[in-house]
């Protein structure tokens, strides 16, 4: 036989791995709708950029991952976070400022990282993933730990030449890395379908000697298959991958964006398109999750966000003498 | 130039980026060789004396690069059809756009719409086509339905029946189609339709040999790339035959019989087989599998549980196609393309 085809049929999820994976994306979404009502308050510092719409992308990929694997994350970080398993009350609390946050109140939204979990970092810098993934995956290769390192990046930073460097090194170094090209249309007010030469970015994977796939960003079970693929490719040695998956963020790029170089496109996509409802009637309509275990997980989903919020609001600011530690310079 | 003759193009924007570029070897066909493929399409109908060509217009280029690419022709290129670029009101990015181009290229007079696509875009192109015939040339993934042809000859083929300079009835031939029923919906497949135990749509594409359980095939060549090739090797029917061919899948692991089969580029793998035989048209057939999905052309388009049984039904209704080889031959028995010089007194012996 010849090709790379998966000979065994992809295993089916079960009940408790979709009713996971429904969690993960309904906590990405009630995060996200929570904070853009926070931010209107004023009582969160600094710019967030919200991950809402683009949940079955970090859940589809990191449920696949485990704490052999690393990912690197966008200024969009909340959702990969989340999937990633950071803690959302330490998230919640970083956002806030606050001492018991993931990072001490230091780094805010676009800096929320656990190492603990493999989550290498929300990244401000547009395009700064990619090359970090690439020292991960080395390691792990170096290592021979079996582990695999992605890196989510937007359509914007598809065109960086961070990114395009990586690719590159990903695919001569032959490494353990997953390339995820988050396109939801615009970096940040310029359209993708002008800023991007190519008719995708998937197109891009031929040039550097890899796989390129498109993925439908609003079906959880696409790009769950697609990434279980790339996954099993990297851990087994077959190299980088590339994948597209293209959806449509359902706020502004940061909160503020007046959006006016949108159209009316969200509506649509919330009321036709939407992971979470499309995922509730796929499950629902094969028998194999009831509306009711679903529903248990919104209130259980709604309780611990609000939970969280009231945490972070509590929680105390860092102090003065704060400032000079987590640094790497000693000034004690 | 034969007055009153018009060839519509569609050439489908829509480039194949599916996971069987992960998991196998499938092509990469960029919209630049599409807008290649359709200059060449109206070089090949100017010469052949059409008068008019209908091309379809997208948000992603191919269109906007047939524009660029003729701006740039040199004069001593030959001639051209006068072209009219079809816009509709409002591009949806999917499947609704070819039905809709086809539908104005038929109210616009066209004799023949060559489409560029995979099996998915013939699919849309007949759901409109009515009686115009079609001549589906391959650009996707893994397509049974459209052939490969050099467009240049295509292009000549469209142009002879445009024309009328070939008989429609001598050279088209009514393709089969296959009717899925599946609860409150229906679909349509060319080619073929696959049940298989894969519970989710997913990513479409079907490329696991132990979940395929039935396999309908409207056509199987021995030559095919994709499922249908499974029923080709083993029971083969024409494209013209009356019947089509139904095939019981089995684990191969455990099957008493199996079939190498393509069905995938890149991918040769052991299907394992329990029973092929014609599948008679007129005739529902239901499927056995509880739950599972339906794919529809090799993409996995339904999802079905126990409470909602699927059938297929054979029928010889689907388009008219246009046999670009019987067209050329009749040309060549009919020396329709040959120039013989009259002698003038003056060269006369």
């Amino acid at each position: 036989m010849t090709g790379t085809l998966t000979q065994a049929p992809a295993a089916e999820l079960t009940p408790d791995a979709l009713l996971d994976a429904y969690r993960t994306m309904r906590t990405i979404r009630d995060f996200e709708e929570r904070v853009h009502e926070e931010f209107a308050t004023g009582d969160i510092p600094g710019f967030v950029h919200l991950y809402a719409g683009e949940e079955a992308s970090a859940t589809g990929v990191c449920s696949h991952l485990d704490l052999r694997d690393a990912i690197a994350s966008t200024h969009r970080g909340h959702g990969h976070c989340i999937a990633k398993g950071v803690d959302v009350m330490g998230m919640m609390a970083e956002i806030f400022g606050k001492l018991t946050g993931s990072c001490r109140g230091k780094g805010g939204s676009m800096h929320i990282a656990d190492l603990s979990k493999g989550m290498l970092g929300a990244n401000g810098i547009v395009g700064g993933g990619p090359p970090l993934i690439c020292g991960r995956a080395l390691a792990s290769k170096l290592k021979g730990d079996g582990g695999v390192a992605v890196a989510f990046f937007g359509d914007g930073a598809s065109n960086q030449g961070t990114t395009l460097e990586s690719l590159n090194l990903a695919s001569i170094w032959n490494l353990p890395a997953i390339f995820v090209a988050e396109n939801n249309g615009y970096a940040e007010a310029t359209s993708s379908t002008w800023s991007v030469a190519t008719d995708d970015i998937a197109d891009r994977a031929a040039a550097f000697g890899m796989p390129g796939v498109i993925v439908d960003g609003f079906d959880f079970f696409a790009v769950h298959e697609a990434a279980g693929e790339a996954v099993a490719r990297a851990r087994e040695g077959g190299g980088p991958t590339l994948i597209e998956v293209k959806f449509t963020r359902y706020f502004g790029h940061f909160e503020g964006d007046q959006q006016l170089y949108r159209a009316d496109e969200v509506r649509n996509a919330r009321e036709n398109l939407d992971c979470l409802k499309v995922f509730r009637a796929r499950v629902t309509g094969s028998g194999q999750l009831t509306d009711d275990q679903l529903d248990q997980v919104d209130q259980e989903v709604a309780t611990a966000i609000a939970a969280s919020v009231v945490a972070a609001k509590a929680a105390p600011k860092p102090g003065a003498d704060d400032l000079l530690t987590d640094v790497y310079v000693s000034y004690q | 130039m034969v007055p009153g003759s018009t060839v519509g193009i569609v050439a489908n924007p829509m480039s194949g980026r599916d996971i069987r570029r992960l998991v196998a070897q499938a092509s990469v066909f960029p919209n630049a060789e599409k807008t290649n493929m359709v200059v060449r399409l109206l070089a090949a109908a100017g010469a052949a004396g059409v008068e008019r060509a209908l091309v379809s217009t997208d948000g992603m280029g191919v269109a906007g690069g047939v524009v660029r690419a003729l701006a740039k022709r040199r004069a001593s290129a030959g001639r051209l059809p006068h072209l009219e670029f079809v816009e509709l009101d409002a591009l949806t990015g999917t499947a609704d756009d070819t039905r809709a181009l086809v539908v104005a290229m038929r109210a616009r007079g066209a004799g023949v719409i060559v489409t560029l696509g995979g099996d998915g875009t013939v699919r849309a192109a007949a759901a409109t086509c009515g009686d115009v015939a079609l001549l589906p040339l391959s650009t996707g993934t893994n397509n049974a339905f459209p052939e490969m042809w050099e467009a240049t000859v295509a292009g000549t083929a469209a142009g002879l029946l445009a024309t009328d300079r070939v008989a429609a009835d001598a050279v088209t031939h009514r393709s089969k189609v296959l009717h899925v029923v599946c609860g409150p919906t229906r679909e349509v497949a060319l080619v073929d339709v696959c049940v298989s135990t894969v519970t989710h749509v997913g990513s479409k594409a079907l490329w696991q040999p132990a979940t395929l359980r039935e396999l309908y095939c409207a056509f199987a060549e021995p030559h095919a790339i994709g499922l249908s090739s499974i029923a080709g090797l083993l029971h083969p029917a024409a494209r013209t035959d009356p019947h089509g061919v139904v095939v019981t899948l089995a684990d191969p692991a455990t099957a008493d019989r199996t079939v190498f089969a393509p069905i995938a580029p890149g991918v040769v793998a052991p299907i394992g087989i329990r029973d092929a035989r014609d599948l008679p048209a007129g005739v529902p057939r239901r499927a056995a599998v509880e739950r599972g999905t339906v794919a529809v052309d090799g993409e996995r388009e339904l999802e079905f549980g126990p409470g909602t049984p699927v059938t297929v039904t054979l029928a010889r209704a689907g388009p008219r196609v246009l046999d670009v080889r019987a067209t050329l031959a009749a040309a060549a028995a009919r020396r329709l393309l040959v120039h013989q010089r009259v002698p003038t007194l003056q060269s006369a012996p």
